[in-house]
């Protein structure tokens, strides 16, 4: 079906069919067949009854898969005359605007028209809801007009295009361009005075508050002027009372309350005048969030808005010290109240300063315009080029429905030194300050770092560290080893000589026992106890008796510095033991025990005297 | 990656020419372009040429150093903070890492109060890091080893000159002994130490999503990995506080790679 109209016509009962398919007629009929689930779809429920007087009682019907959005309705008479009698036709059409609850098909149920006690109902008509973003199909709609794009720039929407003021001479009527804007676009609201009659003045308007709107003044004209206009077949005059820029301020359906005006009618002073107040409709703005797809980081909400974004300082070149001032304007469509411009960052040798802001608005078409002019004094700390970075800002622009990135160019500031008569008198000579901080430039150079493990981590590091005195303590250990092994013989001798003598003595007295037995002489005792004594004084005080006669012996004794008395002792003892081996039996077992007593004691008295003392 | 994209393509084109990249000349290579996308404020780029020269093995300080700037560009504290004390570990006297390490920190979000614990070791550590702890420890052993063997000679042959020079030995070996603990202890720390490179973290009473958490930190923050259980890490900070926080919260100064070649 190329179009989809939902029209019926009948509704007559049976016993007047004929006559009542003259004096009722009942339609439905929709707009499309087909509406996206964001869209919006016109059901014009019409109703013509032949009569002046009586009027047709409509019930809409069950509309469970739709939202109301508006309704309004009108009325025409027809007067003719059909064979010399005046015949009258009242149309009444009431159109409702619909918007989808959900995708699929839905039906859109009989509308009922009571007229004289009858009932007279129109056909249910089907209508396929599309998913949101999704546009119908564009023969869904050839016969209907097409919808206003809500985002179209300067998109001149009749305010009256559903207006239906029926048999009513004053209507006052509020309505707005986008009926679903975004957050921070501009909708436009207009209020106008339909009069059909002559209108002198009017008084006390009061507009609607306005909640959730950002509003700034369009048009407020201070004279009437009215502006030909023909509704449902009656010439009107439409008189604009005024127009509003509102921008949301959130998202959400926001209802904008009527508005309320004293119209004064007559013509002055030769016809009566009368005062009637009137009353604007209400309206729903539903307000769309901005997008999050593609939103950029840290977006501001207020960035809506076509804007252009420049950047200037002025001057260009300067002495150091001397100060620019840092021009940022951003000019375009949109609430310029509510944007947030880039703010220039911390730039090595340049001091800034606080920033001012100005803002001027215009009206263009309709459409509010605005600059804000960000002016930031800069004064540079050193000499050389210095940079203003590119800044940028994020928005959002209604008319593309994205987001865009707006950005200044870089600039490049000429800073020189002042010249040599500007700094004399001045109380400090140096002007190219070069303060420490900010990043450090890159490396561009590039060297391998070697990740081996550090010494002390190696196993080298604590044996070679134990190395030094490991070895000089074997140094040490060997010198003391080989002095002991290299030990003197003689020095050997004179230490074990008390043990060899004692020794010696022992084994006389072992022959002294073998002569009680009668298994040994008494020279042998002698022998022995002889030898003890001789051989000590060999080894201990390097005397060698058996060369040497008595008296050169006790002289040796005596020049080691034994006492006499033990030196004659010693002698006494020898020749005693000399006598008693060369002359036998002249010694007792007693006087030889004695003899082992007394070679024992001198061995003592000897060792007390050290050889060479 | 592009850069890596590049970096084929220079050596595909040699190839073709019948001359082989040595890997030294692709990585310079990809260094430059690197450096020629920062300084061209495309940092993304930068970013993207350094990460792929550290994922082919690469170690170098400038490379770290370099990467933390970028990083710092993007806003990237924690990231910036981790690679510039990497520089630092490869290179403790690089003068451009520490600066752009201060940098970074001014602009931290966690501030630690209350007394730092181990501060002294810290500090002194902190201290004596870019001091040259390796050839301290090799001129340690040659010192020490020196003094010792004057010392030996001078028992053997008695010289007033060979006891005066093992004295001397002993004395400059004990001061190098004292740079290289002190190397040996930054070291030390420094293995243990690591960055949090997530926005922010919650420190958890134990290992568990489920545990109480008392407090957060947030990038940039410096602190002590003390232990690893279940995907979580337990750190501490410089006052003692201490928490678990996932392990992909914070990254150590010392990755793996280079921690197992340096650990004792």
């Amino acid at each position: 079906m190329s179009r989809r109209i939902g029209s019926a016509l009948f509704a007559l009962l049976a016993a007047f069919a004929a006559a009542a398919a003259e004096e009722v007629q009942v339609s439905a009929r929709t707009d499309g067949d087909e509406v996206a689930l964001d869209g919006t779809l016109n059901l014009t429920i019409s109703a013509a009854v032949s009569s002046k007087g009586d009027q047709a009682e409509l019930s809409l019907p069950d509309l469970k898969d739709f939202d109301v959005v508006s309704r309004s309705q009108s009325e025409q008479v027809a007067f003719t005359f059909v064979n010399g009698a005046p015949t009258f036709r009242r149309t009444t059409v009431t159109t409702v605007k619909l918007a989808p609850r959900r995708e699929g098909k839905l039906v859109i149920e009989p509308a009922r028209v009571v007229y004289k006690g009858r009932t007279y109902t129109t056909q249910p008509i089907s209508i396929r809801a599309l998913p949101a973003g999704e546009a119908p199909a564009p023969k869904a709609r050839a016969q209907a007009p097409p919808p206003p794009d809500p985002f179209a720039e300067d998109a001149a929407t009749d305010p009256f295009q559903d207006v239906h003021p029926q048999s009513r001479d004053l209507v006052l009527r509020g309505s707005v361009d986008r009926e679903r804007p975004f957050v921070g676009q501009q909708v436009t609201y207009s209020l106008y005075l339909l009069a059909r009659i002559n209108v002198s003045g009017i008084d006390k308007l009061q507009l609607p508050r306005l909640d959730g709107f950002w509003s700034e003044e369009v048009e407020a004209p201070q004279q009437l002027v009215g502006e030909a206009r023909i509704i449902d077949g009656v010439p009107y005059r439409a008189f604009l009372l005024r127009k509003r820029a509102l921008f949301p301020l959130r998202p959400g359906k926001v209802q904008v309350e009527p508005a309320e005006v004293e119209v004064m009618t007559g013509f002055g002073m030769l016809f009566s005048r009368s005062s009637t107040r009137r009353s604007s409709q209400p309206l729903t703005v539903d307000v769309q969030p901005l997008p999050d797809a593609h939103k950029p980081e840290g977006f501001d909400a207020g960035n809506v808005g076509s804007w252009t974004l420049t950047a200037s300082i002025d001057p260009v070149a300067v002495a150091v010290g001397q100060p620019v001032t840092l021009r940022l304007v951003a000019q375009g469509r949109g609430n310029v109240r509510n944007l947030a411009l880039p703010k220039l960052g911390q730039i090595p040798g340049l001091r800034s300063y606080d920033a001012t802001s100005n803002d001027k608005e215009a009206i263009e078409q309709g459409q509010v315009t605005g600059t804000r002019t960000v002016e930031q004094l800069l004064v540079p700390e050193r000499t050389g080029a210095l940079e203003i970075p590119s800044l940028s800002m994020d928005l959002f622009d209604p008319s593309q429905k994205g987001y865009r990135t707006v950005r200044t160019d870089p600039i490049r500031l000429e800073v020189h030194a002042a010249p040599a008569s500007a700094s004399i008198g001045s109380q400090t000579t140096a002007q190219n300050l070069l303060a420490a901080g900010g990043l450090r430039p890159i490396r561009l150079r590039m060297t391998r770092a070697s990740i081996a493990p550090p010494p002390w981590t190696r196993g080298w590091f604590w044996p070679l560290l134990g190395a030094g005195p490991l070895a000089l303590a074997l140094m040490v250990g060997t010198g003391r080893l080989r002095r002991l092994l290299a030990r003197d013989p003689a020095e050997e001798r004179m230490k074990k000589a008390r043990g060899a003598a004692r020794a010696r003595l022992r084994g006389a007295e072992a022959l002294l026992e073998a002569q009680r037995r009668g298994d040994a002489s008494a020279a042998d005792f002698h022998a022995e106890v002889a030898r003890a004594l001789t051989g000590y004084l060999t080894d201990k005080q390097g005397i060698s008796p058996a060369g040497m006669t008595r008296d050169e012996l006790g002289r040796a004794l005596l020049e080691r510095g034994h006492p006499p008395g033990t030196v004659r002792a010693v002698l006494g003892v020898l020749d005693e033991c000399d006598r008693a081996r060369f002359a036998p039996g002249g010694a007792d077992l007693t006087s030889q025990e004695a003899r082992l007593e007394r070679a024992e004691r001198l061995l003592g008295e000897l060792d007390k005297v050290r050889r060479g003392a | 990656m592009r850069e890596l994209a590049l970096a084929a393509l220079l050596a595909g084109s040699a190839a073709r020419a019948g001359v082989s990249v040595p890997p030294e000349a692709r990585g310079n290579a990809l260094f430059d372009q690197a450096n020629a996308a920062y300084l061209s404020g495309e940092t993304s780029r930068a970013v993207s040429g350094y990460e792929a020269l550290l994922e082919e093995g690469l170690v170098s300080p400038e490379l770290e150093t370099n990467l933390g700037a970028a990083y710092l560009r993007q806003g990237k504290r924690g990231l910036a903070a981790l690679h510039l004390e990497r520089a630092l570990f490869l290179d403790p006297s690089d003068d451009d890492a520490r600066a752009d390490l201060l940098e970074v920190r001014r602009g931290i979000v966690d501030k630690l109060e209350g007394e730092a614990e181990n501060g002294g070791v810290e500090v002194l550590s902190r201290a004596l890091a870019p001091l040259p702890g390796p050839a301290a420890a090799v001129a340690l052993v040659a010192l020490w080893s020196l003094g010792w063997g004057l010392l030996g000679a001078n028992l053997i042959r008695p010289r007033a000159a060979l006891g005066t020079f093992a004295i001397a030995c002993f004395l400059l070996a004990g001061a190098a002994a004292l740079v290289a603990a002190g190397s040996a202890a930054a070291h030390q720390l420094t293995l243990r130490r690591a960055v949090v490179v997530a926005q922010a973290a919650p420190a958890r009473e134990g290992p568990s999503d489920r545990a109480a958490s008392h407090f957060e930190v947030h990038e940039g923050t410096a602190l002590r990995i003390e232990d690893e259980d279940q995907g979580f890490r337990r750190v501490k900070l410089a006052n003692g506080l201490t928490g678990w926080v996932h392990a992909a919260a914070v990254e150590p100064v010392v990755p793996s790679g280079w921690s197992n070649q340096h650990r004792p």
